[in-house]
């Protein structure tokens, strides 16, 4: 059973990770015949991971709802809400529009999904300004930067403050072009290579928390 | 309570009120400030304008209802110019909750400029896996989609006549609100495929990616509702993005009234508990 648990996934990892890495610089129509079947293998795993988490979430807030713990209610409405969408998706065939006219599934989606999403966004607005009134404070010289930078940026991005100040188009976009493309390139660079050492780390089974943590 | 102090613990539905006025006003009575089109947006505009009449241009709209505001106007303007241009379009969406949002606009302009699905363009619909998709299509676009959103053998689609997979791509844009997203598609399609690519996001998404732009990964950059507008303005058909730099104008001057209004008082007060 260890072996199963244990061995073989790290194994399976250190073959695979080693193959894939050498993959990418073997252009030989075996290794690219390789990569296309894997490929179309992650494809489907990642279809199964989607019923995997529909699953999870599902079960999640079955329990909620049994212990009427805090807040049940709107796990009943995800409840609702999902399995309703998933039986109507299923009725018409996934597709929101059969010949031009839209199905029940597309009236989900237009008149329910896209302006609640779109609601969620749109609020964030009001909530920015109210937090930029309340938070954003010359309280640093650090801070200070910050905060006439930030200015400076959205005078320049709008013909408002474009036409106000003419300048401020010019010094966003040098703010944008070079510090701030500098700063997370560098940023870039250091979680690159902190992937490489991680990726290299699993490869070769030093970091094995993906493995989880039963008994051996 | 001094006024400082109370100016500073202002009612946050004030500020609310405002902004809803901010955004409003503007939309019912427009001015229509000028634009200045910026270097970014001018290479995507660019390079789909050099391509010569029928090269394959693929289009990403990675992105779902709630970036809609920002992103639909710039696939919206990209889909217009590529029409125009008679280039053949291939487009497909790698978020699963954008899907319908997707074939309605690619529909929606397709109706508009008269072209035909199948032969002037298809779109591929949603396929899971994120970046698995991407090099499943660098190594074999039938296999990554063997039909189209309708349903119809890829294989069989005037479209992708000669098409086999991403190298055969001439441009390549992804109008990206997350992951997977333009970076995705520079890491997994570009870097290994080689096709020309470009880029469209939010607005708080484009400083992210301003290295790739400056590095030359990706060669134009449209970047939230300000690069929608400027597209459509290069294109000449103003819209939606054209009609909202207004109200963006406005909340922005609003926004930066009232960092400085809160600076002001801060200073007021500290001055006071200090002397």
């Amino acid at each position: 059973m260890i072996f199963l648990r244990r061995q073989l996934p790290l194994l399976i990892t250190l073959v695979t990770g080693l193959l894939f890495a050498a993959q990418y610089y073997v252009p030989h129509p075996a290794s690219e015949q390789m990569l296309t079947s894997a490929t179309k293998w992650l494809q489907i795993v990642g279809g199964f991971a989607l019923i995997l988490g529909v699953t999870s979430l599902f079960h999640q807030h079955a329990v909620k709802i049994r212990r009427q713990e805090a807040g049940w209610g709107y796990s009943l409405v995800l409840y609702v809400g999902m399995l309703g969408t998933i039986a109507v998706g299923l009725w018409t065939n996934g597709k929101e529009s059969v010949e031009g006219t839209m199905t029940a599934f597309g009236w989900i989606y237009n008149y329910m999904m896209v302006p609640l999403q779109g609601t969620m966004f749109a609020i964030l607005a009001f909530f920015i300004a109210s937090a930029a009134y309340r938070s954003f404070r010359a309280k640093s010289r650090e801070a200070a930067v910050l905060l006439v930078a930030a200015v400076i940026v959205m005078m320049g991005r709008v013909p408002l403050g474009e036409y106000l100040i003419p300048l401020s188009g010019d010094v966003s976009s040098w703010i944008l072009n070079v510090l701030n493309s500098s700063v997370r390139r560098a940023i870039l660079i250091g979680v690159s290579l902190g992937a490489v050492a991680l990726s290299f780390k699993i490869i070769f089974g030093v970091e094995r928390s993906y493995l989880g943590g039963g008994k051996e | 309570m001094t006024l400082s102090e109370r100016m500073l613990k202002i009612d946050r539905r004030i500020i609310f009120l405002m902004i809803g006025l901010c955004t409003l006003l503007p939309l019912l009575y427009p001015v229509g400030l000028p634009i200045k089109i910026s270097s970014e947006v001018r290479g995507v505009y660019d390079h789909i304008e050099s391509m010569p009449e029928g090269s394959v241009f693929l289009l990403s709209i990675d992105f779902d209802p709630a970036s809609k505001p920002e992103l639909y106007p710039q696939a919206i303007a990209l889909l217009r110019h590529a029409f125009k241009k008679n280039l053949r379009v291939i487009t497909m969406t790698l978020w699963v909750s954008g899907t319908g949002m997707a074939d309605q606009l690619v529909t929606q302009v397709a109706k508009e400029t008269g072209k035909e699905n199948g032969t002037d363009y298809t779109f591929l619909g949603w396929s899971p896996g994120g970046q698995a998709v991407i090099i499943n299509m660098g190594q074999d676009l039938y296999s990554a989609y063997p039909s189209d959103y309708r349903g119809k053998s890829t294989k069989e689609l005037p479209i992708l006549e000669g098409v086999r997979s991403l190298k055969d791509v001439g441009y390549m844009v992804s109008l990206g609100a997350g992951r997977p997203g333009v970076e995705e598609w520079y890491v997994f399609g570009k870097d290994k495929y080689k096709f020309e690519m470009g880029g469209g996001c939010t607005g708080v998404m484009a400083p992210g990616l301003y290295p790739l732009l400056r590095s030359g990964q990706i060669n134009g950059l449209i970047g939230g509702l300000r690069g929608a507008a400027e597209y459509e303005n290069l294109i000449g058909q103003k819209g939606k993005a054209v009609a909202g730099m207004d109200a963006q104008s406005a909340t922005h001057l609003a926004i930066i009234a009232l960092v400085i209004m809160c600076n002001l008082f801060y200073f007021s007060l500290r001055q006071q508990r200090d002397g």
